[in-house]
């Protein structure tokens, strides 16, 4: 089988100055310069086909940033070999850039001071894009995000929410054949976040582009994703399906209980054959008043998962 | 419109000064219409050959990070640049060579139009020079920070050294001679001393040819600290 992406033995290093305090320090490090080094990525290893969602998750310096950075060429990795759509996305060769796009929820790719139509206008000349496709694309993208009424409007004058639609256009007017959003729905509320991922949805459905997922909201993975990606301590500690993830997780239920005289509700998330000793730990410790048992959502599940990880529980 | 009419007024102010207070009816064998076509000309030239606007774009796109933008379009950061500086250029040229021209007028000096052309083409060669510069410092932003000094220091020294701020001629003859043959001269002196008859046609051709050779070399340069600059990014706030 042809995959999309392909990995082998990935590492980056990232080697950085480091300035012990004080004047003479700083001048001394003119000449004698000392370097820690921080591995952000390492033994990573993936193969992902195409027309495929896939949700990239770790914590805060985990390395799924540099992963995506690597994947789209903007860094070169210190060991092993990357491989998407068939070109090293380092050396940005024009025809890997024009079927790869971008899009950082927290960065506006447009540009600022103009409407977007105009935006998608240079973006159609930057992508070698005929002016009518691209004008009916941008009118097709617009209606299934349901935000034409902005198209003349300047970008900077809309609001959050209505940028990011502006930004997803952009990103998808040159029909790119890998995807990566880094938090698309970051800062939006709830009916523009599943306007975002119905449009989503929809899309990777009738082009069928890879595309890597990182968000803050397990929401957008949980529904989105066909496959998961786990990393932490920068190395891969999980590769497969969401559905094999949370069946394999175990911890599939929780146990919402309260004592009496307390007005706090406490829990305890337990795997399935722990049931009777963890009931009977929860009532040694006091008169138990009220107590149900629910399922535990994915967001848990993986944050549990990367606190296990990470060595925090 | 303002900037270049504020420049022109300052420099026209101090030399009708110098003139009134000298006897001589010529300094360095040039008279006070000579000077009052140069210090006209020069600002406004040497507004043209400049990009430090457009430098310090580059210069914060790369420190920031906002460069990943471009680094995952295919067009190149080089030529992103140069378009947009020479459409800028385009348009405030057209708008501020009023300004040179209505002075011109007013005091009747000495500007010789039909060597506008040629003098002109010098200066946008010069401009793709500039815009070579302006990679390099922006480039450096991959290394060390605070590179925005540069810019300050660059273009300060261009200034004298292009002869924005003392036409070359009235300079030392050693230090004139070198100035001369230095590429960036092409940017004011040799346009507006071909302009206003203080120098011939062959002082134009030899800034076309330290303009083409610098840019071969400034080139070069561009190319290897880009590859190296890339090598070290970190692709910084993505």
């Amino acid at each position: 089988m042809s995959y999309a992406i392909e990995v082998k033995n990935l590492k980056r290093v990232y080697k950085t100055y480091s300035k012990k305090e004080g004047v003479v320090e700083s001048i001394k490090g003119l000449w004698n310069r000392q370097y820690t080094e921080k591995v952000a990525l390492q033994n990573i290893n993936l193969q992902i086909e195409p027309g495929k969602i896939v949700g990239l998750i770790g914590s805060n310096g985990a390395g799924k940033t540099t992963l995506l950075k690597v994947l789209a060429g903007l860094i070169y990795p210190s060991e092993g070999e990357v491989s998407v759509l068939g070109f090293n996305p380092w050396e940005r060769d024009y025809d890997y850039l024009k079927q790869m796009s971008p899009l950082l929820g927290q960065k506006n790719q447009l540009w600022w001071d103009i409407s977007a139509r105009d935006s998608y206008a240079l973006l159609a000349n930057i992508y070698d894009i005929n002016i009518s496709d691209a004008k009916m694309r941008v009118n097709q993208l617009a209606e299934m995000l349901g935000c034409s009424h902005v198209l003349d409007t300047q970008l900077r004058r809309l609001s959050l929410g209505e940028r990011m639609k502006m930004e997803i256009i952009g990103s998808l007017l040159h029909r790119p054949q890998v995807l990566f959003l880094d938090e698309p729905t970051i800062g939006l509320d709830i009916v523009a976040q599943n306007a975002i991922r119905h449009f989503l949805e929809n899309y990777v459905k009738e082009y069928k582009p890879v595309v890597i997922l990182t968000s803050h909201y397990m929401d957008d993975i949980s529904e989105l994703a066909d496959n998961l990606l786990l990393i932490s301590k920068g190395e891969l500690v999980y590769n497969g399906t969401v559905d094999e993830f949370t069946s394999e997780a175990k911890i599939s239920k929780k146990i919402i209980y309260r004592y009496k005289n307390d007005t706090k509700e406490h829990e305890l998330v337990y795997e399935s054959h722990e049931l009777s000793n963890k009931l009977g730990e929860i009532m040694k410790q006091g008169e138990v008043v009220d107590l149900k048992i629910d399922e535990v959502d994915f967001e848990e599940v993986i944050h549990r998962f990367l606190a296990k990880e990470s060595g925090l529980l | 419109m303002l900037q270049p009419l504020i420049s022109v007024g300052i420099e026209l102010i101090l030399w009708l000064a110098i003139f009134n207070a000298t006897d001589s009816l010529t300094i360095g064998g040039f008279d006070r219409n000579m000077y009052l076509a140069y210090v006209v000309w020069a600002p406004f030239l040497g507004r043209v050959g400049i990009s430090w606007m457009y430098e310090s774009m580059m210069v914060e796109e790369v420190a920031s990070g906002n460069i990943n933008i471009v680094l995952t379009r295919p067009i190149s950061f080089y030529e992103y640049y140069l378009s947009q500086l020479m459409g800028y250029k385009f348009t405030t040229t057209i708008v501020s060579i009023i300004i040179p021209l209505i002075i011109t007028q007013i005091y009747q000096l000495p500007i010789n139009y039909s060597r506008l052309p040629l003098a002109f083409s010098l200066v946008i060669c010069y401009l793709f020079l500039i815009h070579n510069l302006s990679f390099i410092v922006s480039t450096l932003a991959f290394f060390m920070t605070k590179v925005k000094s540069f810019t300050l220091v660059k273009n300060l020294s261009l200034w004298l050294l292009a002869g924005e701020l003392v036409p070359i001629d009235l300079m030392p003859a050693v230090l004139a001679k070198i100035l001369l043959i230095l590429p960036f001269s092409s940017g004011v002196y040799i346009p507006v001393a071909y302009m206003t008859g203080r120098c011939q046609i062959d002082l134009i051709y030899q800034g076309f040819i330290s303009v083409f050779v610098s840019f071969i070399l400034s080139s070069i340069l561009c190319r290897l600290l880009w590859s190296k600059g890339l090598r070290e990014y970190t692709g910084t706030g993505a």
